[in-house]
């Protein structure tokens, strides 16, 4: 498993080969969203980088609509020499960089791609230019490992940095200050909010918008063996933020960084348990058996019922009315009224149907044959 | 002579929602079913009520869309075969698709056409010729595209675009936001979204004084493009798509509406008059939203189009009073009560095209054609008859909040 990760300046560099690093992430300021580097020190890097025998990996990362796409995207021609491969996270750029560039490509597919399928078909567009792919920090440990055995291609995550939650192309925080923001400035806040237990959200607007970021930072540094023996090509370690120097000491980094660690969705992603708890699931159970909902209930007068089944709604009919906290009502209609107050023998689709009332019924309790039932 | 025009896709949360949306002039519906939409705790739709809304809307020669627009996890991708092969037999005009697992499985199982969702941000012509190679037939632009790049990429890549002209807006890149994720255990991609964008914020920025600003810097205003239509138009955008699938459906009904009538008006005429626009817009402004921002319609989003204020569950002076559920000359107007009114009020009947009717509510009977001096919201009550008003006509009220 290779260590990867970003170099900002020649002490970063010499660091990276101390510790015998084989490439390097370099960010240009027009290209990689947290990149600082201008045409001169991108090219100064990349020339040392080569100098000490490290491959130079150049970024694209910053999402761009058309305009500033077709202007910026011409100007990694200038790069391409001094570049060993391009990593690119928009499909705009996965394409642009297909088609006019010969670099081998790393895929960032860290937002989505969730399922094998869809990673196997990134990989099948791109063929033998698909150098390695970047998977979601929110896969498991168990997924991880099926996707490093099923890809054809090596496979990286994040093991060390900072949790980007929010991207934004508007500037968020400049507009809340008096002073000028120069060109280039960075701006950063740390945020908490009243809604939720979390404190000092990192902050950060530069030119190509606004980053919001964990509190905490993602560490996976005690599980190296686990995704050593899955075969894990690459484990990127991200300390643009707080330094590199933290890089020479990796088996001591989690009790020296200054900053709270988690390790995410690594164990296990439950991130969908709580959506059957969002909505009332007995008021979805409306297949087959469904007659229609409660509109009315005037307290020993009647039920009124939308009848939204095709069969219609026929006195002789036995019903199941479900509450909308569960309770469970089972009746035999006595009498059938349509809108006009007469009694009749069904009412049909569309039409609003009264029944006796039934004590407990209320509005938005929905009814169900009881002959037909198919859903309990 | 008509200009072509685009079509106004309406969102539909259930299935009296698209009934409405497209008996009010929606050209296009799209609707979520129980899964595989980023709108889980909306009512969304059953197979009974998807086979019922589609054939309801193609006897109206409109088109109903699916949103399968969750970043789908393998386990999910399981279970859509099934529901493709469904949607497939039941002739959905298209799905709507983020994911490159969930486009692969589409088109092994059917022919069904594939929309890319916005949730996928494609911004530019290389994205769109991607997606295109990957099957799509229309690309819904990420909300950050300005109308005249849209142009240029429906020009370059030769695909239907769609783009959003009305509606709540993600501040972040769409699929770009994880707040929900790792704060609350929600996974905003796949119809957890916690909506964290739109709490209220305490931001140390390292200023001298150690008060923090307060602010709501992540909320965006609401889209509104009504004044964009003629760019939208000359750059031959083929849809506009209104947002809002949890809202209500006065929502759905007069945002169909308005859009429609305006861009009927447009194809007829050439152009808008200004007095038009203004009666569009105080429509428009009838119906509960944030205080509206063009976005990145026209120019990039700047700081005006951050709504720094705390949510309101109703802002407008207007609110729906009911739907109408049946109406005849023998039964009279039979309306499914939302909010009370009074014996005596002043409604208005949103008739599916035309001006509203103002109707006073000088005799209110209840379902038992008792008189009655108040209705009460969840009931049932009888309004006199009302000649071209029937079922899924929607009544206001002004000035009860």
């Amino acid at each position: 498993m290779k260590y990867l990760t970003f170099a900002q300046n020649l002490h970063d560099l010499n660091l990276i080969k101390d510790q015998g690093m084989t490439e390097v992430i370099l960010g240009h300021r027009d290209f990689s969203r947290f990149g600082k580097l201008d045409d001169e020190n991108y090219l100064a890097l990349a020339t040392r980088a080569h100098e000490l025998g490290i491959k130079v990996t150049f970024e694209w990362d910053i999402l761009m609509t058309e305009n500033v796409f077709a202007s910026t995207s011409k100007k990694i021609n200038e790069f391409l020499e001094t570049m060993d491969s391009l990593r690119v996270q928009d499909p705009g750029a996965f394409e642009w960089s297909l088609k006019h560039t010969d670099k081998p490509l790393q895929f960032i597919a860290e937002n989505g791609n969730h399922n094998l399928l869809g990673l196997k078909g990134w990989i099948d567009y791109a063929g033998p230019r698909m150098e390695r792919i970047v998977l979601s920090i929110e896969l498991s440990k168990n997924v991880i490992a099926e996707y490093i055995k099923e890809l054809l291609v090596p496979c990286e995550i994040l093991g060390f940095g900072r949790i980007l939650l929010f991207y934004t192309p508007r500037n968020l925080l400049s507009p809340l200050t008096s002073e000028k923001v120069a060109l280039n400035q960075e701006l950063v806040a740390l945020g908490e909010s009243e809604e939720s237990p979390h404190k000092g959200f990192p902050i950060v607007e530069n030119t190509h918008g606004t980053f919001m970021f964990h509190i905490k930072e993602f560490c996976l540094l005690e599980y190296r063996d686990d995704l050593i023996k899955m075969g894990l090509d690459t484990f990127r370690i991200d300390l643009r933020w707080e330094g590199l120097s933290y890089l020479s000491d990796l088996n001591n980094l989690k009790e020296n960084y200054p900053k709270d660690l988690m390790r995410g969705f690594y164990l296990v992603n439950k991130t969908d348990v709580l959506f059957p708890k969002l909505k009332n699931s007995r008021l979805q159970k409306r297949e087959g058996d469904y007659v229609g909902e409660i509109l009315e209930a005037e307290k020993g007068q009647h039920l009124a019922i939308m009848v939204k089944n095709p069969k219609g709604l026929k006195k002789s009919n036995r019903l199941k009315i479900i509450h909308p906290k569960g309770e469970v009502f089972e009746v035999q209609i006595h009498w059938l009224k349509n809108t006009a107050l007469e009694e009749v023998e069904s009412v049909e689709m569309h039409k609003l149907a009264l029944i006796p009332f039934i004590n407990g019924v209320w509005v938005k309790s929905h009814v169900f044959y009881l002959d037909n039932e198919i859903d309990k | 002579m008509t200009t072509a025009i685009p079509e106004i896709l309406a969102p539909a949360g259930s299935l009296d929602k698209l009934k409405v949306a497209i008996l009010y002039g929606a050209h296009a519906v799209y609707v979520g079913g129980q899964k595989f939409g980023l709108r889980t705790a909306a009512e969304n739709f059953t197979l009974d009520e998807l086979r019922e809304g589609v054939a309801f809307a193609h006897e109206r020669n409109a088109k109903v869309y699916v949103v399968l627009n969750s970043f789908l996890h393998d386990k999910d991708l399981e279970e859509l075969p099934d529901f493709v092969s469904f949607l497939d037999e039941i002739k959905v005009d298209a799905v709507i698709v983020s994911d490159l697992g969930v486009v692969k499985t589409v088109r092994q199982l059917s022919n069904i056409h594939i929309h890319i969702s916005t949730q996928a941000s494609t911004l530019n012509v290389e994205a769109a010729k991607l997606w295109k190679k990957m099957g799509a037939t229309r690309i819904v632009l990420g909300r950050e595209v300005s109308v005249k790049e849209a142009g240029k990429i429906k020009r370059e890549a030769d695909v239907e675009i769609e783009m959003f002209i009305h509606g709540s807006m993600c501040m972040a890149y769409s699929g770009h936001c994880v707040i929900s994720n790792f704060t609350q255990g929600r996974d905003s991609n796949r119809g957890g979204c916690a909506h964290s964008c739109r709490f209220e914020y305490s931001l140390d920025m390292g200023l001298d004084t150690e008060e923090k600003k307060k602010a709501f810097f992540m909320s965006s205003k609401d889209l509104e493009g009504l004044r964009v239509l003629p760019e939208f138009i000359n750059e031959g955008i083929d849809s506009l798509k209104i947002e809002g699938r949890m809202k209500s459906h006065l929502y759905a009904g007069t945002m169909s509406k308005i859009y429609s009538e305006a861009l009927e008006y447009y194809s007829q005429h050439g152009n808008f008059l200004s007095e038009n626009l203004l009666e569009w817009e105080a429509e428009l402004k009838k119906v509960s939203h944030r205080a509206y921002t063009e976005a990145s319609l026209v120019d990039k989003a700047g700081a005006d189009s951050i709504f720094n204020e705390r949510e309101v569950s109703n802002d407008s002076e207007w609110q729906m009073v009911g739907a109408v559920v049946e109406a005849s000359p023998k039964t009279g107007i039979i309306l499914e009560v939302r909010n009370a009114f009074n014996q005596g009020d002043e409604l208005e009947f949103i008739p599916f095209r035309g001006k509203a009717i103002k109707v006073q509510a000088n005799e209110i009977m209840d379902i038992a054609m008792r008189s009655v001096q108040r209705t009460r919201p969840s009931t049932l009550a009888r309004l006199p008859y009302v000649e071209g008003i029937g079922p899924y006509h929607l009544i206001r009220q002004k000035g009860r909040k």
